[in-house]
């Protein structure tokens, strides 16, 4: 970080004010632009035919949504770095959250002969069609990253990007799992949920619904223990403290990010129980400082959701040059779950290597 | 009855400027008291009062502190929408002179020492507190000094400030969350002596802003400046000091609860701490009865009342379970209600009404 320069700083700063993140908080923090990538290059080598184009021979046209959270500059900086990595000709393109400048910037990506692959991270969820008719007839590869937008399959190669509802799954997954130190009838769990009608917030909550089950958590809702927190410590704070004052039968919370989750544990702190302990805490994000609640085992769990997702979306163009058509139209993006059970040192020794 | 008509009688509806806030958290808690059972429970816990009624107290610190402080600036016939961006800076300052070590990622070799020591701070806590209210008021000064000197309207001018604040409170930190792990620190929003610690701050606030104003001439020069900044030139005052001073005090004010917001969370959650407080401030301010855009007359008893009613409905919607999406839609129908309660045709309406029933009861 101290390499950056004072302006660039000054940008980010600036860029992280906006609130909305794709992936949900836009409360994490952001690497640098120059720090170095250790993102680990899965590239399988384009296997040996002599006519298989390699990551030299891309042109990458990749239109960003604009620089609204830190995930989405840790998303920005990832394609940068990568690109810079595997030697690709990247045109980056900053749409400064405007559907009209991505449009437009589609459209000359499609003109410009030297553009073999264009990338977009969707603004919305319709108004690319005649871009993408475009697209098809120049012949460029279209990879749709972060964001899914409705259109007809056939006009793009793949989308990567989060499945919001399998990290639901995940979340209830651990859940369970951290819930096996109560007996059957104790698994009382609260729900923080994030900002009411983000995707991430609606498909997480809905995940978490699906898989509850398994261990018979009884529906948040129903409990009256399911509230927002807007992806922020003070709200999802308050929140806690007003749901302990109702019932102290509360076994685990079910947060929607780590700031939330963060939010939680301290009230649950200051109501004189132990988190970790008296009640399970499960965040998503995997950020610096979900990690630091993991290792300091307040957090039972945390799952991922990653902005870096360059190393993917590269590959999966480069196998669209070389004709592979073997890609489903729907490649989750690669995330993890961490847990506090995995012991301080090798989370700390995880955290090393994570960029965000 | 004959009690209330004397009420009515002797104050008078219209100009009781107390009522309308009393009224509205009188009828928030009575609401808690039918819906919520067990709402008024308090227990002593770890030696301090524990229950909804505490949390209300000490919830509504950091808002009934700005409120405090923008009292004075709307009295003045201004505004400052940059105190929650005040907050945020005043929080990353102190953050960072208790954890800078913390500054960019480099912080893995160390982080076991970081996890959870409770008496590490690089600079003394006095140190932080007083450095983080000396950059606070300078923000407040900066303010005072584009509204008095500059002759810039009071909006644009602290929205400079509401927009680049954020900012700024994001470069001190690197955008990085610090946790805080000191309890010294922790104690300015989580501490009690049986009744939250914040609370005290609050009241030593709200006495020395009330000494400052009623017991010396302050507080009529603020008054005359917002009724007429021209004639009040004319009798003499300095306009422009007074004006410095109110957004001085309110950038003060802002700092302190800035201080208590990230002590009691114990994150310097840059994005979040402060975060539409101002409107919170500037609504706890009218709903006490300081004329917002005309200035004049103020009452700093009913800015703090105003924000207690406002974070008694918050915190009654989480007790009674209000639906998330629904919960700013409650919350605009109890601004509609005290806004409405103020309106003078409303008022003539009920005082006409209660007098009617008073000269029956009196007839029979």
């Amino acid at each position: 970080m101290q390499k950056t320069g004072f302006l660039p700083r000054i940008a980010m700063a600036l860029a992280m004010t906006a609130l909305v993140g794709a992936c949900s908080s836009g409360a994490t923090t952001a690497p640098s632009a120059a720090a170095p990538s250790a993102a680990a290059p899965s590239a399988a080598a384009p296997s040996a035919a002599a006519a298989a184009k390699t990551f030299a021979d891309m042109t990458v046209g990749f239109i960003q949504t604009g620089s609204e959270s830190g995930w989405r500059a840790a998303n920005t900086a990832s394609f940068k770095e990568t690109a810079t990595q595997k030697g690709i000709t990247l045109k980056f393109y900053d749409a400064q959250n405007k559907l009209e400048n991505q449009v437009s910037a589609f459209h000359q990506f499609n003109q410009d002969p030297s553009v073999n692959v264009i990338i977009l991270a969707a603004l919305d969820v319709t108004g690319y069609d005649d871009v993408l008719k475009e697209a098809k007839a120049a012949g460029k590869v279209v990879v749709l990253e972060d964001r899914r937008i409705d259109a007809d399959p056939s006009m793009y190669y793949t989308y990567i990007g989060s499945d919001f509802i399998n990290e639901g799954h995940e979340g209830a997954a651990a859940m369970c799992d951290l819930l096996k130190a109560f007996p059957a009838d104790k698994h009382n769990v609260a729900e923080i949920s994030g900002a009411v009608g983000a995707s991430a917030a609606i498909d997480r909550a809905k995940g978490f619904r699906e898989k509850m089950g398994d261990c018979g958590i009884p529906d948040p809702t129903s409990l009256g223990l399911s509230q927002t927190g807007n992806w922020g410590v003070p709200e999802s704070k308050a929140v806690m403290e007003a749901f302990l004052k109702k019932t102290k039968n509360i076994q685990g919370v079910f947060a929607h990010n780590d700031e939330e989750a963060i939010g939680a544990i301290q009230a649950i702190k200051e109501a004189g129980l132990v988190p970790g302990k008296d009640i399970m805490v499960v965040g998503f994000d995997a950020t610096a400082d979900g990690f630091k609640s993991l290792i300091s085992g307040e957090m039972g769990a945390d799952i991922e959701c990653n902005p870096l997702l360059a190393p993917q979306v590269y590959d999966a163009a480069l196998k669209a040059l070389n004709g592979d058509t073997s890609l489903p139209k729907w490649v989750p993006s690669q995330e993890g779950a961490f847990f506090a059970a995995q012991g301080k040192d090798a989370l700390q020794a995880i955290l090393a290597t994570r960029k965000y | 009855m004959s009690t209330l008509r004397s009420v009515i009688r002797v104050g008078g509806v219209r100009d009781s400027r107390l009522m309308v806030p009393i009224v509205a958290l009188a009828a928030i808690l009575l609401i808690d008291l039918i819906v919520v059972p067990g709402f008024f429970n308090l227990e002593m816990k770890d030696g301090h009062l524990y229950g909804s009624l505490v949390d209300i107290l000490r919830n509504s610190a950091p808002t009934v502190v700005l409120a405090i402080g923008m009292t004075l600036v709307i009295a003045t016939g201004g505004v400052d929408l940059s105190v929650g961006a005040i907050m945020a800076i005043a929080a990353s300052v102190a953050c960072i002179l208790i954890d800078p070590r913390i500054i960019g990622l480099n912080l893995q070799g160390n982080i076991t020492a970081v996890v959870g020591d409770p008496t590490y701070s690089f600079a003394p806590i006095p140190v932080v507190i007083v450095a983080s209210l000396v950059v606070a008021v300078a923000c407040g000064l900066w303010n005072g000094v584009l509204v008095s000197f500059g002759r810039i309207q009071p909006m644009v001018a602290t929205l400079i400030l509401m927009i680049a604040g954020r900012g700024i409170a994001q470069l001190i930190t690197n955008s990085i969350k610090i946790i805080i792990f000191n309890d010294a620190f922790a104690y300015i929003g989580n501490g009690f002596i049986i009744l939250p610690f914040s609370l005290f701050i609050v009241v030593a606030l709200f006495a020395g802003a009330w000494l400052l104003t009623r017991r010396t001439a302050i507080g009529l020069f603020v008054e005359s400046v917002g009724i007429s900044f021209r004639a009040s030139l004319y009798a003499g005052i300095n306009e422009k000091r007074i004006k410095l001073f109110a957004y001085s005090f309110c950038g003060f004010c802002a700092g302190v609860a800035g201080l208590i917001a990230v002590s009691s969370i114990r994150t310097s959650d840059a994005n979040q701490i402060g975060l539409y407080t101002e409107l919170d401030a500037i609504l706890a301010v009218v709903i006490g009865g300081t004329l917002l855009g005309t200035g004049g007359r103020f009452s700093l008893l009913g800015s703090v009342l105003g924000g207690l009613v406002i974070q008694a409905t918050q915190t009654s919607m989480y007790a009674i379970g209000v639906a998330a999406s629904a919960i700013t839609a409650v919350k605009a129908v109890m601004v509609i209600i005290v806004i409405i309660l103020y309106s003078r045709q409303v008022q003539d309406l009920g005082g006409r009404l209660v007098a009617r029933l008073g000269r029956k009861q009196a007839a029979t």
